[in-house]
């Protein structure tokens, strides 16, 4: 995890950058990034024909322009990296320095939990593979694609969701027999599937699991190379118990409606229209969930229990306050996106809300909202404090006195530390 | 109930010939059962038992008036040769049966939705034509070059298999293309919180990669704030809807409406494709429990029709000479966009000669509903059922006929060639990219 207690946590408002000065400076500005911390701003920026650098803060970043750059995503260990270009080849570059090795392609930059170790697909000479701090897999075959990868919050397990048998065009029999695996650090698992999703990895990074096809209108969820025994019309993303790596629950779909299955066996007696995004609360006591009792109708189900409360449009992912007792959402009802805590709506409806955080006692939750293109941090629904022409999402200190807010103003990139109460 | 005398030229599909010599009797009557029973209710039993078998539908129908009013053709047919059968039988048919279901409701019917605005009792045919279809694919009867379409879609979330960095990398290459035309254009990956996800299908970056750089520049010149994906979930299209897969067509329009959800966009504009709007708009989000795409939905149509409405593109020079266009099923006759095709249509050229019938009356190109992707094997049969329209097209003396849909586009492309029509046929974004002013401060 990030140790934001290093962070600067003094009450402040602090001016990081005048970024309003780049669009004169430079030929072209791109959509700005911050860093976890607050204390550094960063725009990819045109600076010639064919020349590109990122402006961070008051200062660029290579010594040298890159001929194209893109992805620019800060580590949580507060490096700036970016996908760039020389000599048309392709690599990462950390804090302005690209790695050694070049390649014909990388991209799907992923850090570990404190941002140490740097992963990212890469392609060269047809191979594909993960490089994790510029070392690539040594797999014993060929990787012919990567759908996905995933990195461990330790960094060190990096798994993907490759192609292991090459197919033919239109080669629907050697579809059937199974080409997608999972590879772990390199090593392909044992079998080929017909097709793998919902590639998951536990936060001790011992356990893997993944959604998989065993036939066509068969699905089925393997964990650690071994299927359940249960196969079901449909599945969706499996996730870990947050304490209990050998707990593993998704949704699945029988008999035409959805259920919650925990290790294979249906824990949600209640079949919905619609099931997904199944959350653990912190202490792992509670399941929540965005489900749909009947179309269109949409809500939030708490060990299986439905709030009353139901919205037309849909529900984003459910999230548990830090002690586990309250559950909030983003619902759409009618065109305007609203809070949710506990089936309550809190506030007005916005244009957009981002992924709310609680107060460390539950009183409070904090989201950034977007209303008439203008952006705001919401307390309880309601706005507070001024608006912004960009945000990025507010963070609780530590000890959950104060709030790090970061926007920019008239073109000004400001970093402020309130006083929670203050809001 | 007699079958119907069909004649038809012997076709080989290896993947119907395999699953008929794999399907059992139990395996046929246990599918058709679980689908009559779980998936489908009140809409189906009232469509089967108010048909009067009028055959009214049949002058609705291109395949029929294509092919000699030949009866085997006509809408009712395919309903009494299918899903009447399986009724009928409960379920008791055999493998050869379902393999001609297959091609009945895969090859010969484009689920256009013609035919049921010419019945009397507005049955949706098409629907059933739909049942008949998931009847299929849960049986594996699915022609093959549609099901290696169906598992491109279920492995790499497109239906071309295009990688992960083939797809980012026809991006980057195509924002260069476009800089040509307008050196400041950019083709903004990943942008969160832009107001427009813009998205398109397979075939653009297998095969037509230049119309993601003619998007670039119409983006720019109209001053739009947008993105694209660069992960899965940039692909709007969906093969699955028309297979009869209906897991893998919910698992990508999910991931689609998802993808614009995380990019934090108001809207998704679509390129120009007809199916792909149906399965993002209706089929996607009605099989997910959404009243409506939890992300609005703008077909291309709809968007140049109020980037020129607004002003935000203008007109420097008219295409010349007579122009004509299809009328894109699934946007026009189902989503109602026909007044807004004419509009760019007059708009853009000076000389719209306009098709008859047109608008929600038009006929179908006969390559949509997943009938082109049937693949080379049934080509022959399908240009040659598209002769009616073939007739319309000549008719118009047009030099260019404008397909506003992807299917459409090759399915046009396939009369033209066939029927020896001498014209060309274009996108919309190819004829704006003529047409358009390109502002002072814009351009080289």
């Amino acid at each position: 995890m990030v140790n934001s207690e290093s962070w600067d946590w003094e009450i402040a408002n602090k001016m990081v950058a005048d970024t309003s000065k780049w669009k004169s400076q430079f030929e072209d500005v791109w959509e700005p990034y911050i860093s976890s911390d607050g204390e550094k701003i960063a725009s990819i920026v045109k600076v010639g024909e064919g020349e590109f650098n990122i402006a961070v803060n008051n200062a660029t970043w290579g010594e040298e322009p890159f001929e194209k750059i893109w992805y620019s995503r800060f580590s949580p260990d507060g490096r700036l990296t970016a996908l760039i270009t020389k000599d048309q080849e392709w690599t990462m570059a950390v804090d302005g320095k690209p790695w050694e090795q070049m390649y014909e392609y990388i991209w799907d930059t992923k850090f570990s939990a404190d941002g140490k170790v740097i992963a990212a697909t890469t392609k060269q000479d047809g191979v594909y593979a993960i490089t994790v701090d510029e070392k690539t897999w040594e797999c014993p075959v060929k990787l012919h694609s990567i759908a996905s990868h995933v990195i461990s919050p330790d960094g060190k397990t990096s798994v993907a969701i490759a192609q292991t048998v090459a197919t033919a065009e239109a080669d629907v029999n050697a579809f059937t027999k199974g080409s997608w695996s999972v590879v772990v650090n390199g090593k392909p698992w044992k079998e080929n599937y017909v097709d793998v999703y919902g590639l998951t990895i536990s936060d001790d990074g011992k356990n893997i699991a993944v959604e998989y096809r065993a036939a066509i209108c068969e699905y089925g969820i393997v964990v650690n190379e071994t299927p359940w025994n249960e196969k079901f019309a449909c599945t969706w993303e499996p996730v870990f118990h947050p304490t209990n790596s050998n707990e593993i629950t998704t949704p699945v779909r029988q008999g035409g409606q959805w259920f919650l299955a925990t290790n294979g066996r249906i824990v949600w007696d209640t079949g919905f229209y619609s099931l997904l995004y199944q959350t653990y609360s912190p202490d792992g006591s509670k399941i929540a969930a965005t489900v749909a009792p009947s179309f269109a109708k949409w809500t939030i189900a708490v060990n299986g229990q439905p709030w009353s409360k139901t919205f037309n449009e849909c529900l984003l992912q459910p999230c548990f306050s830090p002690d586990s007792r309250k559950v909030a959402v983003i619902a759409k009802d009618s065109g305007n996106w609203f809070l949710v805590v506990d089936g309550t709506v809190l506030g007005e409806g916005y244009d957009n809300i981002w992924p709310p955080v609680f107060s460390p006692n539950d009183n409070k939750v904090i989201c950034k909202v977007e209303k008439n293109g203008k952006y705001a941090v919401a307390v309880n629904g309601k706005i507070k404090g001024k608006e912004y022409e960009a945000l990025w999402n507010p963070v609780v200190s530590p000890d959950g006195t104060k709030v790090m807010i970061c926007g920019v103003e008239a073109g000004k990139y400001y970093r402020k530390v309130v006083l929670l109460s203050d809001l | 109930m007699k079958p119907t005398i069909a004649i038809r030229e012997p076709v080989v599909d290896d993947a119907l010939d395999q699953a008929e010599a794999k399907l059992t009797p139990e395996q046929i009557e246990k599918v058709i059962n679980e689908v009559i029973d779980k998936e489908t209710g009140g809409r189906l039993w009232t469509y089967v038992n108010t048909c009067i078998h009028c055959g009214l539908c049949s002058e609705a129908c291109h395949w029929f008036l294509s092919n000699d009013r030949d009866v085997s053709f006509a809408p009712v047919t395919k309903i009494k040769d299918t899903l009447w059968v399986m009724l009928k039988n409960k379920g008791k048919v055999d493998a050869a049966f379902i393999k001609r279901c297959s091609q009945i409701a895969h090859t010969e019917c484009n689920a256009c939705r013609r035919c049921g605005m010419y019945c009397p009792f507005g049955i949706d045919i098409a629907y059933m034509i739909l049942v008949v279809r998931r009847i299929c694919a849960k049986l594996e009867m699915v022609p093959l070059y549609l099901q290696d379409t169906v598992h491109s879609h279920a492995a790499t979330m497109n239906q071309m298999w295009v990688k992960p960095d083939e797809w980012i990398d026809t991006l980057q290459w195509q924002e260069e293309e476009a800089q040509g035309y307008v050196p400041s254009a950019r083709l903004p990956l990943e942008k969160e919180g832009a107001e427009i996800m813009y998205s398109v299908i397979g075939p653009e970056p297998k095969f037509l990669a230049q119309l993601l750089g003619n998007i670039t520049v119409i983006m720019k010149v109209a001053g739009c704030d947008w993105t694209m994906p660069a992960t899965a979930g940039w692909d709007n299209s969906n093969m699955a809807m028309y297979s009869g897969d209906f897991e893998v067509m919910a698992r990508v329009e999910r991931l689609h409406h998802e993808t614009a959800q995380r990019l934090k966009v108001k809207k998704i504009v679509m390129g120009e494709c007809g199916h792909a709007f149906r399965g993002a708009e209706y089929d996607g989000p009605t099989w997910m429990g959404w009243m409506k795409p939890p992300i609005p939905i703008v077909h291309a149509i709809a968007f140049y029709y109020d980037l020129l409405v607004s002003g935000r593109i203008k007109i420097a020079k008219k295409v010349e000479g007579p122009v004509t266009s299809q009328y894109p099923c699934n946007v026009i006759r189902n989503a109602g966009l026909g007044s807004k095709l004419q509009y760019i249509m007059n708009e853009v050229c000076e000389n719209f000669v306009d098709l008859i019938p047109n608008d929600r009356h038009a006929f179908c190109c006969n390559a949509g509903g997943g009938t082109i992707n049937c693949g080379p094997p049934w080509k022959k049969i399908r240009v040659q059922s598209a002769k009616l329209q073939s007739e319309n097209f000549k008719r118009t003396g047009a030099h260019t006929i404008v397909t506003p849909c992807h299917n459409c586009h090759s399915g046009v492309e396939d009369i033209v060639d066939k029927y020896k029509l001498g014209m060309h046929v274009k996108f919309f974004s190819e004829l704006l990219i003529e047409a358009m002013e390109i502002p002072e401060d814009l351009q080289p």
